[in-house]
């Protein structure tokens, strides 16, 4: 059994693997069309998320999809479930949605740590005997000990972790966070949250120009020489940056009444109609999963 | 059994050269698909009576003067991009701030746990630290359980007149630590020890994540002392609208 | 008796209106104006004569402590405060100030969304305005990975989408690399010849001098000059309490004048072509 999938699992990413190269020979992947960033830091996964060729797709499709996969994933616990998840979810963001293979992989590499350290922690026991099938024994106080059960836990653990942040970057690698809000106001969160949300996306993207300015101020005045200068400039870098943002909050509020703002954010929408073969394309996975669990 | 101690002891030693000189930057927040999804709804049931009073709350506020929301979205978005800062660090490696503490001593719980969540959304969908199923575990210890305790020091020791420097970075720093805390019970539960249950699991995930979690801790309280004393200088109106 | 004035009712009247910021220094002390359909009126003054204070209050942010403002005969009260809001629309001078949405197509759609048109009309006011502004193909885009004067275009878009009869730009030039500087004068040009009521503030006097057809001075909270260009520019007074310069081609006439290249008429150019028209005609006499 084990074999077919391991099989099943090799067929599809080559397959997808195949789909990749003949594509990535039709068109070289380029952030078109939204420009450059002007100055400032960037938010990788945002301007991934603009520039993605699956921004065209409907965004409650995309959240409900993912989020499935996401849960399939969790609720199975199988570790061929979560490697099919893992190729499809990265086979969308980086084949259909145009993302470089590379930078997928260092946003993966973002969960990693916490992932080693975290499975380390599940595989491994201290006792005061040597009761596991690997034992290591501490000035012989005490025993660090690990069992082969412990350690199929983990990594059944580290590909279900993956599997589900996979299809968490599906997601956010292509749909822009202000998308996100729209689908989280149509499940009718509350309206205030809903504001802030949007206010605060806004207002990130603001913060950090101004605070990549202050610090290159600070810089050139080597404000990052050693330690402990490091430490007084960033402090008084994060509190201007809070002094200047607070006293620009009345000028906000008045651009927003200027323009008849009465309590309530609305902005035109674009509709992006789900396309049919999308829809069964997804049925699809959902169905190619549940088949692997039942399978395994 | 001699051959298999000496492999062991290779990968001991490997795992504590992680340990030495692990980047670790987020390992506050518990990982999308780390935790079990009963648990995943079990935070997110806890979550939802301080999330409730936090919104009620941020009503009254903007009910009182609407003009706040701005204010108050600026505060959230100044967590979120301080959170994403790296802080200056002495081995090179890269960490950042949690900024609730600072939240709670300047709007109080009950508004950082309403900025709180949306910035933890915030950073699962912009910089891949947490998650969405994890959203109630990581709500719990970062944006309610750390900045409450933040805060009923920063009450507790004002009230005492205690130097207000120290204060601030007891706050700040104890929070920070108590998050962790939490963190470590949140993963402990879900992953009980086989020997010694949940008390061991969670001494285990304690001592995994304390190379890296006390030192940012300490910085943390440093670091909010300095952006305090900078708010004071410069801003006394509009902290003092604030009922700093 | 009335028909003998020649013009028409004027869009605004702004009668006597003061204003304070939290009980400190008066940043509006008795401000009086008409603004009359179709005019280009550059407000000239030193910062924090009072100028954007003024703005705001007339579209209706600020609520003038004593008197009133009428808009087309009607005298506004909280009730109709929108009815200003709607129909005098401000480019504010930092467009990151102004930007809220996270597209530029949800952004310029604000207005239009808070006025509660329909559907179909707000997609035609954003397309028109988007067209306007030759934006349509950052339709799509997040502000923040605009350049600054991509931005700028974005906020004036904006108020284009409230189609307001009256609109105002705050120090639009402030911040503006040369190209996107000439880009705005272009859209002013524009502007002004499909005879849309402008008020632009700035520090650009030689702007001020080509572009306006009256300009109005602030100092400390009042309007201290209110005539057209020519007639501002030659009081000494007035400059003198505003702070502000001669236009570079009153400075060269002037020069010329003493000189007696050019005879003692007030023939001040604008600009640089009715200035080579003007050395032109000399030289043919």
């Amino acid at each position: 059994m084990n074999q077919i999938m391991i099989g099943l699992l090799l067929v599809m990413a080559a397959g997808m693997f195949a789909h990749g190269l003949w594509k990535s020979r039709k068109h070289h992947h380029h952030y078109q069309g939204i420009g450059h960033k002007h100055g400032g830091s960037v938010l990788s996964v945002d301007y991934y998320a603009y520039a993605s060729h699956m921004r065209k797709w409907n965004a409650t499709f995309k959240v409900i999809f993912s989020m499935i996969c996401l849960l399939l994933c969790l609720i199975f616990n199988n570790i061929y479930v979560s490697l099919a998840v893992i190729l499809i979810m990265g086979y969308m963001a980086v084949v259909i949605g145009g993302l470089e293979f590379d930078h997928y992989i260092s946003m993966m590499m973002i969960p990693i740590v916490f992932l080693l350290f975290g499975s380390a922690a599940i595989a491994v026991g201290f006792s005061w005997d040597p009761i596991g099938e690997y034992n290591l024994s501490v000035f012989g106080l005490f025993y660090i000990y690990c069992s082969k059960a412990s350690l199929w836990k983990a990594a059944g653990l580290i590909f279900k972790a993956l599997g589900a942040v996979s299809a968490l970057y599906m997601m956010t690698l292509t749909t822009p966070l202000s998308e996100l809000i729209v689908v989280l106001r149509k499940a009718h969160l509350p309206k205030v949250i809903i504001e802030l949300m949007n206010m605060i996306y806004r207002y990130i993207f603001i913060m950090l120009d101004t605070h990549s300015r202050m610090k290159n101020s600070a810089e050139s005045r080597l404000g990052y020489v050693d330690f402990r200068t490091s430490c007084y400039s960033f402090g008084q870098v994060a509190s201007n940056l809070l002094i200047v943002s607070l006293k620009r909050g009345t000028d906000y509020y008045n651009a927003l009444e200027s323009r008849c703002y009465n309590g309530d954010l609305m902005f035109l929408e674009e509709e992006k109609p789900m396309k049919k073969t999308q829809v069964v394309g997804a049925a699809a996975v959902v169905a190619l999963l549940i088949v692997i669990k039942l399978g395994a | 059994m001699l051959k298999k101690k000496e492999k062991l002891s290779i990968l001991a030693a490997a795992l504590l050269m992680i340990f030495a000189v692990a980047p670790v930057s987020n390992a506050m927040h518990v990982m999308e698909g780390f935790l079990p999804v009963s648990h995943c709804i079990l935070w997110i049931v806890i979550c939802i009576p301080f999330l409730v009073i936090g919104v009620l709350n941020i009503k009254k506020l903007l009910d009182n003067n609407r003009k706040t929301l701005t204010i108050l979205a600026l505060t959230g978005a100044f967590v979120f991009v301080l959170s994403s800062l790296k802080i200056p660090s002495v081995t090179g490696s890269c960490s950042h701030m949690t900024g609730t503490g600072l939240g709670a001593m300047l709007f109080g719980p009950c508004i950082t746990s309403i900025l709180g969540i949306i910035v933890l959304v915030f950073q699962a969908i912009l910089l891949a630290h947490g998650g969405l199923t994890t959203l109630g575990a990581n709500c719990f210890s970062m944006a309610i359980a750390g900045p409450i305790l933040s805060y009923l020091i920063y009450k507790a020791l004002k009230k005492a007149n205690v130097n207000k420097k120290v204060t601030v970075f007891l706050a700040a720093c104890l929070g920070d630590l108590f998050t962790y805390c939490v963190t470590s019970f949140e993963l402990a539960i879900a992953y009980p020890s086989e020997v010694g249950g949940i008390g061991a699991s969670m001494v285990k995930f304690l001592g995994v994540f304390a190379t890296t979690q006390v030192p940012l801790a300490i910085i943390e309280g440093v670091l909010t002392v300095i952006i305090v004393i900078g708010l004071e200088t410069y801003a006394k109106d509009e902290l003092k609208s604030l009922n700093f | 008796m009335e028909t003998s004035v020649v013009r028409e009712q004027p869009i605004l009247k702004v009668e006597n209106i003061h204003f304070t910021y939290n009980g400190e220094k008066k940043a509006l002390d008795g401000v009086n104006l008409d603004i009359y359909e179709g005019e280009r009126i550059a407000v000239l003054g030193s910062n924090g004569a009072g100028k954007s204070t003024f703005f705001l209050n007339i579209n209706g942010v600020l609520k003038s402590e004593e008197g009133q403002i009428f808009y087309r005969g009607e005298k506004i009260t909280k009730k109709n405060l929108n009815h200003l809001r709607k129909n005098v629309g401000i480019v504010f001078q930092d467009a990151d100030n102004q930007i809220i949405a996270s597209t530029v197509m949800a952004e310029v759609s604000f207005g239009p969304m808070n006025l509660k048109l329909p559907r179909e009309e707000v997609v035609r006011r954003v397309d028109k305005a988007l067209e306007y502004m030759n934006i349509s193909d950052f339709k799509e885009r997040p502000p923040h990975y605009l350049s600054g004067g991509e931005k700028k275009r974005v906020s004036i878009a904006d108020i284009i989408a409230m189609e307001s009869e009256i609109i105002i730009f705050d120090e639009p030039t402030a911040a503006l690399d040369p190209q996107n500087a000439a880009m705005l004068e272009e859209v002013l040009a524009k502007m002004g010849k499909e005879g849309r009521t402008l008020l632009i503030s700035t520090h650009d006097v030689d702007f001020a001098y080509r572009w306006a057809e009256r300009v109005i001075v602030f100092c400390d909270g009042k309007i201290i000059a209110d005539d057209t260009p020519l007639n501002v520019f030659k009081q000494e007074d007035i400059l003198e309490r505003a702070n502000l310069k001669h236009p570079m081609m009153f400075d060269i006439y002037d020069i010329l004048k003493e000189n007696h290249v050019v005879p003692d008429e007030e023939r001040y150019p604008k600009n640089i072509s009715e200035f080579r028209n003007l050395i032109g005609q000399i030289q043919s006499q």
